[in-house]
C-alpha cells in the first residue's frame, strides 16, 4: 500500500531543532495570527502544554525534542 | 541412547498446526527426533495427558536487576518461560558508568517501582560496558536472555548530565551509534526507548530529549543488524499512539527493522480508540512495515501501600508527591494532619467510585487483621468514617504497611481482549516481569492465557495460543533456532497439563534482597521446563540445571 493510500489521521509533526510554539505556529499555521496560532496549538497539545504547570521541558520552552505536536484539532470519528 | 526423551505427550509444536501424539528426543541441547522413539534415554519424562510445547518467550520484562542475584528469573521459569527480553522502556543496566549508577537506580525505582534497597543490597556493581554486564549475568543463568539496550542509558553514557537537558550534537549522535554497535555486537537484541516515562525527579527520562534525527540515526544502526526497536508510546491517547506507530512504520520501512510498542489496553471506554489503532497497524503492515503492538493477557489489578510510590496515584499530585519524596514518618504525619486530609480527600474525589471498592489485603498488626479481605466501604462503615479516610488511617496505624488491592481496573472485557490476542498482528507480551513488584504479580500471564482464554472461555485454541508466545515471538525478535519443536532446533520445551495449567493466587513473599517483598504467583499445571536440553525446573524437583544463554538477536524476522 503506497503511503498516499493510508487513511487520514490527525496531522502531526515532530519538532525541528530550536522549535518553540512560535516557530511551529508560523511554519504550520501561517494563515492565522501568531497569537491565535499559538493558542490553537496549545489547546490541541495539552499533553505538552500542561507541562508548563509542572515546569517540565527545556528551559522556558516546554516542548521536548521528541514530542508529537498536533497541528490540527482531533478528527471526528463516526 | 538419548540424553532425554519426553514420551506419550501431545506435541503442540509452535506452528499453529493441530497437536499430535509423539515422543520428543533430545541429545545435548538439541531436539533430535519427534515421533516414535523406542530407544532408551538417560532421563525420561512421561507426558501422558500433557502438552509438549516450545518454551514460552516473554518479550517485555525488566529482569535486568533480578538476573544479578537470580539466574532463573523466578518464578518466570516455573511458568514455562524459557526466554525473557529485559531492557525495555529505554532502561537497561548497561552500558553504565560508575558515576551514573544511582541515577539509573532512581529511574528504575520511579518507573518500574523496584525497591532502592534491593539495588543497594543485592547488586555488586562490577560492570560498566554492555559486554561486561552480559559476562556478569551469564554466571548461573538458567533462563535464556535476549536483552535490549536502553536509549536513555546510551544517552547518559555519551552526554552525561546533558542527556536530560538538550538535543545531541552530530558528534554525540555518532558516538551513540558507536556505543549501540558495541552493545549489539555484545548480544543486545535491539534498542528500547520511551516517550512517556519520568525519572526519579519526575522529569522526562533522557530518551525524551532525543529529536527525530537521533532516533533515526540509532534506527539506522539497528538496520545494520536487523534488530528490534521497542518503544513506549503515549498509550493514554490513541491519536498520539497512532502518530508514534506511523513514526515506527517509517523507520521499519526505511531500515528494514521490526518494531514493537506497548502497552495497548482494551478498556470499556476505549474500544473505538483501540480499533482505530489496530486499523492503522493493519494499514502499516499492508505497506510492509513491522509495527507490532504488544498486548498483555491479564486484566489490570493494582496493589499498593503508601510505603512505596504507586502509579495508581500519579494523577493526584499531592498524594504522589508525598509518596514519592516523603519518608515513612513524614507520610504518616502528612496523613494525620487535618488540613492535609481535606486537600487529599478533595484531590481523590474524581475516583470516588473506586475507593470504596478497594480491598484491604495485608496488615502487620493483630488489631487490624479483622479488616483483611474487606472493602474500604465495609471498613469505613465499621469505623464510622469514609473509605479514603479509612485508607489513610489504616496506613498510619500500620506504619504504611497496609496493602490495598484495586482489582479489575481494566483490560477485562474477555471477548474484546481475546479478539486482540487472536489478531494476527498482535504480539502477546507486556508482562513487565521483574518490575512493579509491589503493585502486581507480573508472573503467570501465560498460565492465565491457557486457563482463561483457551480452557475456560474457549476463545483461543491451544495451538494458536502456543504459537503466539513461541514461534511468533521468536520470529518477530529474530531469535534463531528457538520457538518451535522441530528436529535440529534448540531444546527449549515446556510440558504442561492443559486441564490444570493456571496462574496461582497472587501472594506476598519476602525474597527480594534487602529484606524486600514482592507479589508473585506460583505456576499450576506446569510439569517440566527444559532449557537448552537440560531440565531447568520441574514440579517434582524445583529448579535444577542452569543452561540459559544470552541469545544473539542476529536473524531477520522470517514470518509475520
Amino acid at each position: 500500500m503506497p503511503v498516499e493510500q493510508l487513511s487520514r489521521v490527525r496531522k502531526s509533526i515532530l519538532p525541528q531543532v530550536g522549535d518553540d510554539w512560535s516557530h511551529i505556529a508560523s511554519r504550520e499555521l501561517p494563515d492565522l495570527s501568531e497569537k491565535d496560532a499559538i493558542a490553537s496549538l496549545q489547546s490541541w497539545n495539552l499533553h505538552v502544554y500542561m507541562r508548563a504547570a509542572a515546569r517540565m521541558g527545556t528551559g522556558s520552552n516546554n516542548i521536548l525534542p521528541s514530542d508529537v505536536i498536533f497541528v490540527e484539532p482531533p478528527l471526528a470519528h463516526g | 541412547m538419548y540424553d532425554l526423551v519426553i514420551r506419550n505427550g501431545k506435541v503442540v509444536d509452535g506452528s499453529g498446526l493441530p497437536a499430535f501424539k509423539a515422543d520428543v528426543a533430545v541429545m545435548g541441547n538439541r531436539i533430535v527426533k519427534i515421533g516414535q522413539v523406542p530407544e532408551a534415554a538417560r532421563e525420561e519424562i512421561n507426558a501422558e495427558g500433557k502438552i509438549v510445547a516450545p518454551g514460552f518467550i516473554d518479550p517485555h520484562t525488566h529482569f535486568d536487576a533480578q538476573l544479578l542475584w537470580d539466574g532463573c528469573a523466578k518464578p518466570a521459569l516455573a511458568h514455562g518461560v524459557t526466554t525473557i527480553v529485559p531492557g525495555n522502556c529505554s532502561l537497561s543496566l548497561a552500558p553504565l558508568k560508575a558515576k551514573h549508577r544511582m541515577k539509573l537506580v532512581g529511574m528504575f525505582n520511579q518507573i518500574e517501582e523496584m525497591p532502592l534497597k534491593a539495588f543497594k543490597e543485592g547488586v555488586v556493581w562490577d560492570w560498566e560496558t554492555f559486554s561486561e554486564y552480559i559476562t556478569r549475568i551469564r554466571k548461573g543463568l538458567a533462563i535464556n536472555v535476549a536483552p535490549l539496550v536502553g536509549h536513555s542509558v546510551i544517552r547518559l553514557w555519551v552526554m552525561n548530565e546533558a542527556a536530560t537537558e538538550r538535543t545531541a550534537t552530530d558528534a554525540e549522535i555518532a558516538e551513540m551509534q558507536s556505543v549501540l554497535r558495541e552493545c549489539l555486537d555484545a548480544g543486545a537484541a535491539g534498542l528500547s526507548t520511551s516517550y512517556v516515562d519520568m525519572d526519579e525527579k519526575l522529569l522526562p527520562v533522557p530518551s525524551r530529549y532525543a529529536d527525530a534525527r537521533e532516533v533515526e540515526a540509532l534506527a539506522s544502526v539497528l538496520g545494520e543488524y536487523g534488530r528490534v526497536l521497542q518503544i513506549v508510546p503515549e498509550f493514554y491517547d490513541s491519536d498520539l499512539t497512532i502518530a508514534r506507530l506511523d513514526q515506527l512504520a517509517e523507520l521499519s520501512l526505511k531500515y528494514n527493522i521490526p518494531t514493537t510498542f506497548s502497552p495497548l489496553f482494551m478498556n470499556a471506554d476505549n474500544v473505538d480508540a483501540v480499533n482505530r489503532v489496530m486499523a492503522r497497524v493493519d494499514e502499516q503492515f499492508a505497506r510492509g512495515a513491522r509495527v507490532w503492538p504488544q498486548v498483555q493477557t491479564r486484566p489490570i489489578d493494582i496493589s499498593f501501600s503508601f510505603s512505596v510510590p504507586s502509579l495508581l496515584f500519579m494523577r493526584f499530585p499531592t498524594w504522589y508527591k508525598i509518596m514519592r519524596f516523603g519518608t515513612p514518618d513524614e507520610i504518616s504525619a502528612f496523613f494525620s494532619d487535618s488540613e492535609n486530609r481535606v486537600k487529599l480527600i478533595a484531590e481523590a474525589a474524581p475516583l470516588q467510585g473506586l475507593w470504596p471498592t478497594l480491598v484491604l489485603r495485608h496488615v502487620e498488626t493483630d488489631a487490624n487483621q479483622k479488616y483483611v479481605g474487606k472493602t474500604l466501604k465495609e471498613i469505613a462503615e465499621l469505623r464510622n468514617t469514609t473509605p479514603v479516610e479509612a485508607m489513610m488511617d489504616l496506613s498510619v496505624e500500620e506504619g504504611l504497611e497496609a496493602h490495598f488491592l484495586s482489582a479489575g481496573m481494566g483490560h477485562n472485557d474477555d471477548a474484546k481482549v481475546a479478539g486482540l490476542l487472536n489478531h494476527p498482528r498482535v504480539h502477546i507480551g507486556a508482562s513487565d516481569g521483574g518490575a512493579h513488584i509491589l503493585s502486581f504479580s507480573t508472573y503467570g500471564d501465560t498460565g492465565y492465557l491457557f486457563s482463561h482464554f483457551v480452557r475456560d472461555l474457549n476463545l483461543m485454541t491451544v495451538e494458536s495460543a502456543v504459537k503466539k508466545i513461541t514461534s511468533d515471538t521468536a520470529a518477530i525478535w529474530g531469535i534463531p533456532e528457538r520457538g518451535m519443536l522441530k528436529e535440529g532446533m534448540i531444546a527449549d520445551i515446556a510440558v504442561f497439563d492443559p486441564s490444570t495449567i493456571a496462574r496461582g493466587e497472587e501472594k506476598f513473599v519476602n525474597d527480594v534482597p534487602g529484606d524486600g517483598h514482592r507479589y508473585v504467583r506460583d505456576s499450576h499445571g506446569v510439569d517440566t521446563v527444559i532449557v537448552g536440553g537440560g531440565i531447568a525446573w520441574s514440579e517434582a524437583k524445583g529448579y535444577q540445571d542452569a543452561r540459559g544463554e544470552v541469545l544473539p538477536g542476529v536473524r531477520e524476522m522470517v514470518a509475520a
